[in-house]
């Protein structure tokens, strides 16, 4: 039940625990901690605008009664440009237009790597003049850059389950949905086609690149190796478990993350956390050995993973390339 | 524009300055002991002792980084000012350059004939259990400093927020800040750290190349644009005019004079009558506020050296815009026209800024000051800016102007 849901998620929070790091010859003390204070926050002026989104599925704004600018969100009840004249709330649309090229975040807080990636754009609504901020998503995979830009037209989808915050709304574009869709006030998140996940489909592959193939599983075998053995390189997936399952068409088999020490395995795997499909295996070698990032392959649609949340696997990854690069880089500089 | 900007009643100028090594984590020390190391080489610096500072101005970003409200408390008594005024400044990203111009107030009004800066800040203390590293963590307490009722809940950063200002910068100007030339930037500030011993990343030497495959952070970020976390400490020492004169007789080092200061923060939010989007006026209006004091009309010709709050590459050309160097628009001409490239007009970030030195947040703008006190005097250079930025869409500007007479 979403309402029943922590404040804090019970993953999040650690054991009351300590450990002791040595730097040059001394012990230091590390201690799990947290810092934390809980809210039975007011939500003032701003009540009616979020019971709207809860109750009614309805965006608020407001107006000033001098100047007639629609402000939504409806950030103040005076208006600072006519010597606080008052505003009064207004109803605004559901479909607008971004102000401007909005961002996509593919590395996370730690409170949205599950939700990653997430464009943010700033959208003026229809019947406003300031722009909402508002999570945007595309109902097409993972969100790209090119497919919303300034002007794009955008369509607000409301969450089914809806707690009174702000996070009861993100964004769509318009040309995703159908007329009907696009029409309709209050459209739920759950009347979306959204596009399932399914595996690429990678083709056959002919027998020269599987004997090619068999080389480039040399070559990443010896820099996995040399990953495991670098006490830097390998701080990038300490205490991170993994088994990917790498699928291509010449070659199959599991790529495995364990404390520290990454190896590969030949073959499919038993089981695996998720499944990662190019058509040239010669991508995921070319991340590992910094050539490329991961990260930017599967932006690109040239590498897919099965599990968006997986993006946090990737970037150790790519972090894991960085890392050795830059220790034989440092190496070299400081002779 | 605001009123016209009013002189400084008295002449101040810096006469001591320091910083620790700005590291990726201080697992050996706790943010008291890296403020006294600042202070204590910084009055070293200057020759002087705890008794001759007058009051102290604490630069300390975020409550949440230091594991404590009013951070700054024990620090009176640790650095060796007990019963002399401290103020804590926390202004986000641009704490520093708030703190030296809060300083700067202190003694040009005549309240006090010397004060000390003192910027420090922990970060990677903040640890998220799940993915098992720092930077999830780190970059949620930031967070924490956005909207709270409308942005913090649907992925408010500070990379997506600042993200945000440079592609609507981009669509107003789809002709400049080209990834070849951010790339060259990054790579050109990897080529300054190898000077700064105290630098996070003084081996860490970049190619354009490099830069363009760094991976995606935020859209259009990449991570070799982005500064690096860091914690550290640093200080600067300002005196009157009288007084700086005396301290510089006896340590030999020239007073680096503060001719301008300037100070601005737009609205927070965006559409009809709220932040100019597509720009970062805070740094224009500041630039000018700074210019006007100092005395300056042409900051391209007039100003040699310019430590830079580079927070994301793209953003350094936006602000070098801002503040006069290139114009909107053409923001490339820094590498295109060779401006700070090696032997243009202008060094830009000689201490490799905040990519590669670091950003220790309160201390960061700090560390430049010093920086460009450095490059002043041995350099024989006349005139440089500090520049900083923080805040929600680079909300906050702050700039300050310092020259060198010999
Ligand atoms: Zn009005």
């Amino acid at each position: 039940m979403e309402q029943r849901k922590k404040v804090i998620p019970e993953s999040y929070i650690p054991i009351e625990a300590s450990r002791t790091l040595r730097m040059e010859d001394k012990d230091y003390l590390l201690m799990n901690d947290a810092m934390y204070t809980f809210y039975e926050r007011s939500m003032g002026e701003f009540s009616q605008f979020f019971m709207a989104l809860r109750d009614e599925k309805k965006i608020l704004g407001c107006r000033c009664s001098a100047c007639g600018v629609v402000r939504c969100p409806p950030m103040l009840t005076h208006c600072p440009d006519c010597a606080f004249a008052p505003t009064e709330p207004v109803e605004v649309g559901q479909t607008g237009k971004l102000l401007s090229t909005p961002p996509i975040t593919y590395f996370a807080t730690s409170m949205f790597l599950d939700k990653a990636p997430f464009g943010r754009g700033r959208l003026v609504l229809e019947g406003a003049d300031t722009a909402l901020s508002i999570m945007l998503y595309t109902t097409t995979g993972i969100l790209t850059p090119g497919i919303m830009k300034k002007g794009t037209e955008i369509k607000i989808v409301f969450q089914d389950e809806r707690t009174g915050q702000i996070s009861d709304i993100f964004g769509v574009p318009t040309s995703e949905l159908t007329p009907e869709q696009a029409q309709k006030p209050g459209l739920l998140a759950s009347e979306l086609n959204w596009a399932a996940v399914k595996e690429p489909d990678l083709g056959q592959a002919t027998e020269e690149a599987k004997r090619a193939s068999q080389g480039t599983l040399v070559e990443l075998e010896a820099l996995l190796k040399e990953m495991s053995a670098s006490k830097r390189a390998s701080k990038a997936i300490e205490n991170w478990k993994r088994t990917i399952a790498v699928k291509t068409p010449a070659v199959e088999f599991g790529l495995i993350i364990d404390n520290g020490r990454i190896w590969l395995e030949r073959g499919r795997p038993q089981s695996s956390d998720f499944v990662m499909a190019t058509e040239d295996i010669r991508v995921l070698l070319d991340g590992l050995d910094y050539k490329g990032a991961i990260t930017d392959a599967i932006v690109k649609r040239k590498l897919w993973i099965s599990k968006n949340i997986e993006f946090v696997t990737i970037f150790k990854l790519d972090r894991l390339a960085r890392f050795l690069a830059r220790e034989k880089k440092e190496g070299a500089a400081k002779g | 524009m605001a009123k016209k900007k009013s002189f400084a009643a008295r002449k101040v100028g810096i006469v001591g300055a320091s910083v620790t090594p700005f590291k990726g984590r201080w697992v050996e020390k706790t943010f008291y002991d890296l403020a006294q190391w600042a202070t204590r080489d910084a009055l070293k610096d200057a020759g002087i002792s705890p008794a001759e500072v007058d009051a102290v101005a604490y630069g300390i970003y975020n409550d949440i980084f230091e594991r404590a409200a009013i951070p700054e408390h024990p620090l009176q008594g640790i650095i060796g000012l007990p019963n002399k005024p401290g103020i804590r400044v926390t202004n986000g990203g641009a704490t520093g350059i708030y703190t030296i111009a809060s300083a700067f107030a202190f003694v040009a009004s005549g309240m006090y004939d010397t004060a000390l800066v003192l910027g420090v800040e922990k970060a990677t203390d903040c640890y998220d259990f799940v993915s098992r590293s720092a930077t999830p963590e780190v970059i949620k307490t930031i967070a924490w400093s956005g909207d709270s009722f409308f942005e913090q809940k649907i992925g408010w950063t500070a990379s997506d927020s600042y993200a945000e200002v440079i592609l609507a910068y981009m669509d107003e100007h789809p002709g400049d800040l080209k990834p070849e030339v951010t790339a060259k930037i990054s790579s050109v500030l990897s080529e300054h750290v190898k000077t700064n011993p105290y630098a996070q990343r003084q081996f860490d030497q970049v190619t354009p190349e490099e830069v363009l495959n760094s991976r995606y952070i935020v859209y259009p970020l990449k991570e070799m644009e982005i500064c690096v976390y860091s914690e550290g400490a640093a200080a600067l020492v300002l005196a009157e005019e009288e007084t700086a004169k005396a301290i510089a007789k006896n340590t030999g080092r020239p007073v680096v004079w503060i001719t301008g200061v300037g100070l601005s923060n737009e609205w927070s939010f965006a559409g009809k009558g709220m932040n100019h989007w597509g720009r970062i006026y805070s740094h224009h209006v500041a630039a000018q506020q700074a210019y006007e004091m100092a005395g300056i009309t042409d900051p391209a010709k007039e100003i040699q050296v310019v430590e830079l709050h580079d927070a994301f590459i793209q953003q350094l050309e936006i602000s070098m815009a801002e503040m006069g160097f290139v114009p909107m628009g053409r923001a490339d001409a820094l590498v295109d026209d060779g401006l700070m490239l090696d032997g243009g007009p202008i060094s830009v970030n000689p201490s490799g800024g905040l990519l590669y030195c670091g950003h220790a947040v309160g201390a960061s703008n700090i560390m430049s000051a010093w920086a460009a006190r450095n490059e002043l005097i041995d350099k024989g250079k006349h005139r440089a800016l500090v520049h900083g930025t923080g805040s929600t869409i680079c909300q906050y500007g702050g700039v300050a102007i310092l020259e060198h007479e010999d």
